[in-house]
């Protein structure tokens, strides 16, 4: 058997259900979002980009929207900054790495539907550990739409946080030590170490887990849902939640793809810059 | 960067505060009900297993647990299997477009769950696929298949091909090469893959929450979720089924964390 | 690590046996005729359904009725009704529904058509507001099992105190709540609870406000908020009673039970509930046993008085049952008569037929039955369409965001109407 025969022949399954899952069903919503379908009524009937143009004009749309980028600028910023710091904090541990690493990636392991219910708890006006720590005041974090928002991002935060830490971590651990030693003798130390050695070096990995996170936090969909159900009175509800509430509360699976599809491009988008980062990074390095 | 014991065990202790809320939530576990509601100490006067009792033997949770553990099986078995030999097909054989298709596979890994749900869940009606187990399965592989291959297509490519073009020299063909020298050498890649694609799936909520309407088909995600409560949320019963959730992926951070580690720097790494 | 067909092989035996096992579970083809009947728990002192259950069981030997329980909340109970009637073969053959679904169920086709099976006198032996929405293109498809009705509840001791009568008008509410809190100078002492958390609910509260000011949700011809301005004021209303503290913000979170319990230990003067609560309050441990008294709605400026929502249980029968005429009985015999009398005494349940409410038999065991009658007949069904909670699932949102204080009613009514509007140019053929 040639080996391009071979080639295909292992190929073949992947692509078949990928092609059957993945790709099949990206076109069909795209084609759903351009209909009027109520399967529940038997509805279905064509309606080109009336969706669409309803979208432009629908509030809660935006609404949505501006919870979605408010949510992503907040979780990765955050992520980023905190991330790194845990490791340049995890950088330089001998013993019990191990356990270090444990504890670090057991938020980021947990199911999100546990960490909503986690955090859910935590947040809770009477029986919630936050409260309590914060002099026995009756905060309701979940139910006011002011604080609601930076609850969720706090939760979110919580959970992504060591993925950043570890890349970071895993970076820093292969630079190596004599360049910090030549900075010593140059009289350079401390911040300058950081700015003229570490911060170079760790910048493009940070790059990377920006974009990953902010391909995720784009995407994030269980944690809100769970947490807050996009409440209160939508002011946790970001385009995914959105989506969701359209397809399987109101049942109309046109519009709610319409919503889909947004995030979908939304997310492509992202994508593709990170991919052109890529290449532009491979071909000059 | 150089540091004592001191310093290694405040960053031990600053990270066991930082997975405080799980601890937290064992805590929970095994307070008694009168003390939850309103929180009125840190420590329990006494610890109780009511919790734990009432999750096993009256709630789904054992239920879930094995639909969950069954999906995450069968779904991580079919990714590495398919994505595998996928990976070595796009690393090393000349399949025309193969440059094309690992692109494809790149961006595939970006696709959010929300745009696929509607027509995966019209597919899994008209299929009459609720409530089974294939459903999620096929879903789950579909959605790990991408990071799967483009995680072994790296490692593959890793490996000299120098060794396996000696091997097949030595007569003994390429399928041979592939059982004696590439898959041993990638079979820890495979492990790193395996371990994020049971992740995945153990965690996974949307499509187990759309395409299942029994509490007998519910995998622990979505059991959780929908943990019932008649009149008031019962916070100690959810803690102890949070827990028998995590149980996995708990297993994993202690247990397999090397393997763990390697997958997700690797796809990150790498670029 | 085993070579790699190996674990293909393997992997592919595990996915063959679970793909086996992880199949749906059938019942038993052999056996007594069992009919499965789908009901939410019975709120309140009693169970009466197995009695009943038996009864009808004892009446016809060899069918066997199988009691199912759904989950307390009404928006889940209606989740699992749609996934599992859409899937095709529904394992129950007769379900209890909420009475704002059974024009959804029915355009849908899951339930049957009653119409021929149900003679013209068993109809009219109910109240016309519950019959009324089982109707769709003239035919019934559902029969009411028991009723229900918002209510104004009250504290009389607290009013008799102050020496006033139950308010007529909203505007009267929210003095005699002032003069009453100055007066116990009570910090726990809540003025007015209602239900205001984003679900059906809250829903209803809206309506009933928006009835009060004399406006409606759609008008004959189905377009939202036909007089906005009443809407705005009603909604602007219910937002203020939240702003001037008659109702503790945390009503905007608040479903049934998380209002009864408070009033239920005297921490509030007024409460808009189901008469449920009425048993629950005069039961023998009550903190408010006896203290409890129940008036109309009152009204807005616009609007009249008792103009509450309707609402209640009704019983059909799955459009793929296999036993459609024992099914069809079995509904009959739960709305009938004698198993309405039963639950009316055994539950804290108001039967649909108005003859009950005059029955000395009933009245003798619950006095409060002749005053509820009136109140029932003023009330006023929410708004009967197959696209009903479609409708609302898309105004709730809405009419939340006003009453959290994080829109203006006029937006809110403004945002709700291209919402509807939308909605609505998908569902007209």
């Amino acid at each position: 058997m040639s080996d391009r025969r071979l080639g295909w022949l292992m190929l073949a399954p992947a692509l078949v259900l990928l092609g059957g899952l993945t790709v099949y069903p990206a076109l069909w919503v795209i084609w759903l979002s351009l209909h009027y379908r109520v399967p529940v009524f038997s509805i279905s009937r064509w309606a080109g980009l009336a969706h669409y143009a309803f979208l432009v004009v629908d509030t809660r749309f935006w609404n949505a929207a501006g919870v979605t980028a408010l949510f992503t600028v907040a979780s990765v910023a955050l992520e980023c900054g905190l991330g790194l710091s845990m490791a340049l904090g995890l950088w330089g541990q001998r013993r019990a790495r191990r356990a270090a690493v444990a504890l670090l990636l057991l938020a980021w392991a947990l199911p999100s539907v546990v960490t909503a219910k986690m955090f859910e708890w935590l947040y809770h006006p009477a029986g919630g550990l936050v409260n309590f720590l914060l002099g026995g005041r009756p905060v309701n974090w979940l139910g006011d739409p002011v604080l609601a928002l930076p609850a969720l991002i706090g939760a979110d935060v919580w959970r992504t946080t060591p993925f950043v830490a570890l890349l970071c971590y895993a970076r820093l651990l292969t630079i190596p030590g004599e360049l910090y030693e030549a900075a010593e003798v140059d009289g350079a130390a401390g911040v300058q170490a950081f700015t003229r050695i570490t911060w170079p070096l760790v910048r493009p990995i940070l790059l990377v887990a920006l974009l990953f996170r902010t391909l995720d936090a784009l995407r994030a969909f269980d944690l809100m849902f769970v947490l807050t159900g996009g409440g209160p009175a939508g002011s946790t509800e970001t385009l995914t939640v959105y989506a969701y509430r359209a397809l399987f509360q109101t049942l109309q699976v046109g519009f709610g793809s319409a919503v889909g599809v947004v995030v979908f491009a939304l997310v492509m988008v992202v994508a593709v810059g990170y991919l052109r980062m890529i290449h532009r990074q491979e071909a000059g390095a | 960067m150089r540091g004592g014991r001191l310093r290694d065990g405040l960053v031990l202790a600053a990270l066991i505060l930082y997975a405080l809320p799980f601890f937290w939530q064992v805590l929970t576990s095994v307070r008694p009900d009168a003390e939850l509601l309103p929180l009125s100490h840190l420590l329990p006067s006494r610890l109780t297993a009511v919790h734990y009792e009432v999750v096993l033997r009256q709630s789904l949770m054992p239920r879930a647990l094995l639909n969950s553990l069954g999906v995450a099986l069968a779904s991580t078995g079919l990714a590495v299997g398919l994505g595998a030999l996928a990976a070595y097909a796009l690393a090393r054989l000349p399949v025309p477009g193969r440059g094309l298709i690992l692109l494809g596979m790149i961006a595939a890994t970006a696709f959010p769950q929300i745009a696929t749900v509607s027509p995966l869940y019209l597919l899994v009606r008209a299929l009459g696929l609720r409530d089974t187990w294939l459903a999620l399965i096929l879903a789950n592989a579909s959605f790990a298949l991408p990071l799967v291959i483009w995680l072994l297509a790296g490692f593959i490519r890793e490996i000299p091909r120098a060794l396996e073009e000696a091997a097949a020299v030595d007569g003994a063909g390429r399928l041979a090469a592939l059982r004696f020298v590439v898959a041993p050498l990638v079979a820890p890649g495979m492990a790193s893959a395996a371990l994020l694609a049971f992740l995945f799936s153990w965690n996974e909520f949307l499509f187990a929450y759309s395409f299942t309407a029994t509490e007998a088909s519910r995998t622990v995600p979505v059991a959780l979720a929908l943990f019932p409560g008649v009149f008031e949320v019962p916070w100690g019963d959810i803690a102890a089924a949070s827990l028998l959730a995590s149980l996995p992926p708990i297993l994993i951070v202690v247990g397999f964390q090397r393997y763990l580690v390697r997958g997700l720097l690797a796809g990150a790494l790498r670029e | 690590m085993a070579p790699r067909p190996a674990r293909a092989a393997a992997a592919l035996a595990v996915l063959l046996v679970l793909l086996a096992g992880g199949c749906h579970e059938r019942p038993p083809a052999d056996g007594p005729i069992t009919l499965v009947f789908k009901h939410a728990k019975i709120l309140g002192p009693a169970d009466p359904v197995p009695g009943l259950l038996r009864r009808f069981e004892a009446e016809h030997p060899g069918v066997r009725v199988q009691s199912e329980a759904l989950t307390w909340s009404s928006d889940e109970q209606h989740q699992f009704y749609v996934i599992n009637l859409e899937g095709g073969s529904p394992p129950f053959d007769v379900m209890m529904l909420d009475v704002i679904w059974v024009p959804e169920f029915a355009r849908a086709g899951w339930i049957l058509d009653l119409t021929a099976r149900v003679p013209a006198a068993e109809r009219d032996a109910h109240f016309a507001s519950a019959i009324e929405p089982a109707v769709q293109d003239g035919r019934l498809w559902a029969l009411p099992w028991f009723m229900n009705v918002g209510l104004l509840y009250y504290r009389k001791d607290l009013l008799a105190k102050y020496g006033l009568a139950p308010p007529e008008s909203y505007e009267e509410l929210v003095r005699q709540v002032r003069v009453v809190q100055a007066g116990e100078r009570d910090s726990r002492l809540d003025g007015y609870l209602w239900q205001g958390k984003q679900y059906e609910g809250g829903m209803v509260n809206v309506l009933e406000a928006l009835w009060a000011n004399g406006t409606r949700l759609l008008d004959e011809r189905g377009r939202p908020f036909p007089e906005p301005e009443r809407a705005r004021e009603a909604l602007a209303f219910m937002r203020s009673l939240i702003e001037n503290g008659v109702s503790p913000a945390w009503v905007t979170a608040a479903d049934e039970e998380l209002t009864r319990r408070p009033f239920g230990d005297g921490r509030a003067i007024f409460l808009r509930g189901w008469p449920y609560a009425l048993d629950l309050f005069e039961l023998p441990d009550s903190r408010v046993r006896g203290r409890v008294g129940v008036a109309p709605m009152p009204r807005l400026p616009h609007g009249r008085v008792g103009a509450a929502s309707t609402g209640g249980a009704h019983l059909a029968v799955s459009a793929r049952t296999r036993h459609a005429a024992l099914a069809v009985e079995l509904v009959r015999f739960l709305t009938g008569d004698a198993a309405q009398r039963a639950m009316t005494e055994g539950a804290a349940l108001r039967p649909s037929r108005p003859a009950l409410y005059r029955d000395a038999g009933l009245i003798a065991r619950d006095p409060t039955l002749p005053a509820l009658l009136p109140l029932i007949l003023a009330g006023h069904p929410r708004p009967i369409t197959p696209y009903y909670l479609m409708l609302s699932t898309t105004l709730q949102p809405e009419f939340s965001a006003v009453l959290v204080g994080r829109k203006s009613p006029a937006r809110a009514i403004r945002d709700g109407t291209a919402q509807v509007l939308h909605l609505q140019e998908a569902l007209t053929r």
